[in-house]
């Protein structure tokens, strides 16, 4: 145990540091990223902080996508995003949340078990759609066994769009939603 | 198996006992590939060649499928594909059905990997597998319009279907035993999917597992598409497994096309499927230890796969290593520089992943859970035709890489590895072991990545010609089978997972556990429920 302990102590936290460690010039687009992440991370908490009182639980909601969007979601909770420092985390029940990320098209075998999942969240509540599937239906839209994305069944507040969306383009479409106006009336409501 | 000299081949002697057994088969009515014999048989034999085929034969069951050729000949074409493995070689039954009378003698019967595959096509294709053991749907819910098989031509993906309402689920009674209803909607960041347990007490009694939530009628999608389309399509069809599935979608492809790709195309397909692994057993390693509440492995594992999946962000552009294969070859290359930076990354991730299961192995507390649960038997593994990591943690030696050898993995040298126990500990030894031949195979790569182009120009498709991939991804043996239509463009794609052959495999090392191992098994499998149900 405490050589697997050692490690991270002299290490220290590895919040906010770049996984790999790049070379310079060899790929920037990554390293800038990760400096984008903390300034929006830290944007993001000051919003939960004035809008949820520092805390909003999230549930993830999954209507047919292809498992990208859910790998996404569970990178923001490891070791390097860890979401949970801007006060946001992702919860085990509907009814614990104050919204709903919803993945995939809506197949229509999932119809029924989106309706009842939104039912069980208590009022009022964020629906978050993450995805080109749930944004619009993405790339199978033209399918007859799917909906065209969270629209078709329920009232959508937030696309965050992308193939999978990135973690950093998860929490920059959330920072944005959070500061929308009708959000605001939302959370002042709950 | 190995072969010993002078013995036949899996293939020949499979064709050999055909030949006398089978008077009424046809072998090689209609050969279009150098790798794959097939053998024309009456639909009412099919059982009694299939049995034979993989019961006296060696030969395990990969695909089966039917097409939808009223137009043109008044009948469905089905597939029954079988590897010969050790030997790089598919046969193939093709069987007609009737259009008036689509049914056939259902080959679950004398092969048991065939069970979710016919229930499959039943529902998808109409085509009915009489005396099928279990004859419940899979894919239609409920709610699904009579007569209702989208996979039929007289079917076009935009059409609009009448959906009945879905039915409640019926109220369990009687003493002693419960029902526990789990799903399709879980409690965490994982895909749908329905089970459901008898138990009495903690035990498992019974575990029936129902899939087909996520599915959205993606092999319809690919009908009368370009490449490009049903490359989008395929790299869709699992988010995690990406790469393998557009490896396996573009070998058919270029089966089809007769093209080899470039050897330095090769040699990075292999690269980012090693990658893919790695991302993926990683990913596998740490929902073991969370699902045994050792969370500062779970921990590391995280941390080691956002750092692999950045290197593959960073040098290959896309965390999923999607855009990375195309038609023909890869559009992505790595210069030397990169090359060097890609094994120092690489480096620390060997040591880290030894030195956090050497401590996660001295923990007594972890073990207990791991040792003895959830054991998947060699012979139910050969029964369901399970490959990948599970067959192997379950004393099978087979892997895709070395038995039907792709992209690169002809040149390269690497181990197996295997283990006998069939638990949730062997499933971790063999990820474990299979992350260091994934790294050294990286390695072997770099230092003799050929040069050249990337790119080999795939032509129109010859019409009617069908070719197929296969891929040993994370999970297992995937296949792809694609089939042009007389205007070149995609008129039947057909693809499996191995998840697809694993699923009632799990079903059946579950009785016997106890409820709260549940979730540890399913985690030792990782599973995909979006390239199941597809």
């Amino acid at each position: 145990m405490w050589e697997i302990l050692r490690r991270p102590l002299q290490r220290g936290s590895l919040a906010g540091e770049p996984a790999a460690t790049l070379p310079s010039g060899l790929a920037p687009a990554a390293r800038a990223a990760e400096s984008e992440h903390e300034l929006l991370g830290e944007a993001l908490r000051e919003e939960v902080r004035r809008l949820f009182r520092g805390s909003l639980k999230l549930r993830h909601l999954d209507a047919g996508s292809c498992n990208a969007c859910e790998s996404e979601l569970l990178a923001l909770l490891n070791p390097f995003h860890d979401l949970q420092r801007f006060g946001i985390d992702f919860v085990a029940s509907p009814r614990h949340a104050d919204g709903l990320l919803l993945t995939g098209p809506v197949t229509r075998h999932l119809e029924e078990a989106v309706r009842l999942t939104d039912q069980a969240t208590p009022r009022p509540r964020l629906l978050i759609a993450v995805g080109d599937c749930a944004c619009d239906g993405g790339f199978c839209r033209d399918s007859f066994a799917v909906h065209r994305g969270g629209e078709a069944l329920l009232p959508v507040d937030v696309k965050i769009p992308g193939c999978p969306p990135h973690p950093t383009a998860i929490l920059r479409a959330l920072l944005a939603a959070l500061g929308q106006d009708a959000v605001r009336a939302l959370a002042a409501r709950g | 198996m190995t072969l010993q000299p002078g013995e036949l081949f899996p293939l020949d002697s499979a064709l050999r006992g055909i030949r006398e057994r089978f008077s009424d088969a046809v072998i090689d009515a209609d050969r279009t590939s150098l790798r794959e014999r097939t053998v024309v048989v009456p639909a009412e034999r099919l059982a009694e060649v299939a049995g034979a085929i993989v019961g006296e034969w060696g030969g395990m069951l990969l695909q089966l499928f039917a097409l939808d050729e009223r137009e043109s000949a008044g009948r469905y074409r089905l597939h029954v594909m079988f590897t010969m493995a050790p030997e790089d070689a598919i046969l193939t039954l093709v069987s007609a059905v009737p259009e008036l009378a689509p049914a056939y003698r259902s080959i679950t019967t004398t092969v048991p990997a065939a069970h979710w595959l016919e229930r499959e096509m039943r529902d998808l294709m109409g085509v009915t597998p009489m005396d099928h053991p279990d004859p419940r749907p899979l894919i239609a819910h409920e709610g699904w319009p009579r007569d209702f098989h989208p996979l039929r031509k007289d079917f076009a993906p935009g059409d609009a279907v009448e959906w009945a309402p879905r039915w409640k689920f019926l109220p369990v009674e009687g003493d002693g035993v419960f029902e526990i209803p789990v799903g399709p909607i879980h409690a965490g960041v994982i895909e749908p999917g329905h089970f459901r347990f008898s138990t009495v007490g903690e035990a498992v009694l019974k575990l029936d597992v129902r899939l087909g939530w996520k599915w959205r009628g993606l092999e319809k999608l690919a009908e009368g598409a370009t490449l490009s389309r049903g490359l989008e399509l395929a790299e869709r069809v699992c988010g995690t497994c990406a790469f393998s599935h557009a490896l396996a979608f573009c070998g058919a492809a270029e089966e089809i096309a007769g093209i080899v790709p470039p050897p330095r195309a090769r040699a990075l397909r292999s690269m980012a499927g090693e990658l893919e692994r790695l991302l993926n057993h990683l990913t596998d390693l740490g929902g073991i230890l969370t699902d045994v509440a050792y969370v500062v492995g779970a921990a590391e594992m995280a941390r080691l796969k956002e750092a692999v999946q950045q290197t593959a962000d960073a040098l290959f552009g896309h965390r999923f290593l999607r855009g990375v294969c195309v038609p023909g070859g890869v559009q992505r290359d790595l210069d030397d520089a990169q090359q060097l930076w890609l094994r120092r990354a690489l480096a620390d991730v060997r040591a880290d992943v030894a030195g956090v299961l050497r401590s996660a192995r001295a923990n007594a507390a972890v073990m207990d859970r791991l040792a003895t649960t959830g054991v998947l038997t060699p012979q139910v593994a050969r029964d369901f035709g399970v490959t990948g990591v599970a067959a192997r943690a379950s004393g099978s030696v087979r892997d895709g890489r070395k038995d039907h050898p792709y992209a690169f993995y002809r040149e390269l040298d690497f181990q197996v590895i295997s283990r006998t126990g069939g638990d949730v500990l062997a499933r971790l030894d063999v990820r474990a072991d299979e992350i260091v031949e994934s790294l050294n195979l990286i390695d072997q790569m770099i230092l003799r990545l050929p040069g050249g182009p990337l790119v080999q120009h795939v032509g129109e498709l010859p019409p009617g010609r069908w070719g197929f991939g296969l891929v040993e991804s994370p999970r297992g043996l995937l296949s792809h089978w694609l089939r042009a239509d007389d205007r070149g463009l995609i008129g039947e794609w057909r693809m499996r997972s191995a998840s697809h052959a694993i699923w009632p495999a799990l079903a059946l090392c579950v009785p016997g556990n106890i409820v709260p191992d549940f979730p540890l098994i399913n985690k030792s499998f990782n599973l995909c429920y979006a390239c199941t149900d597809k």
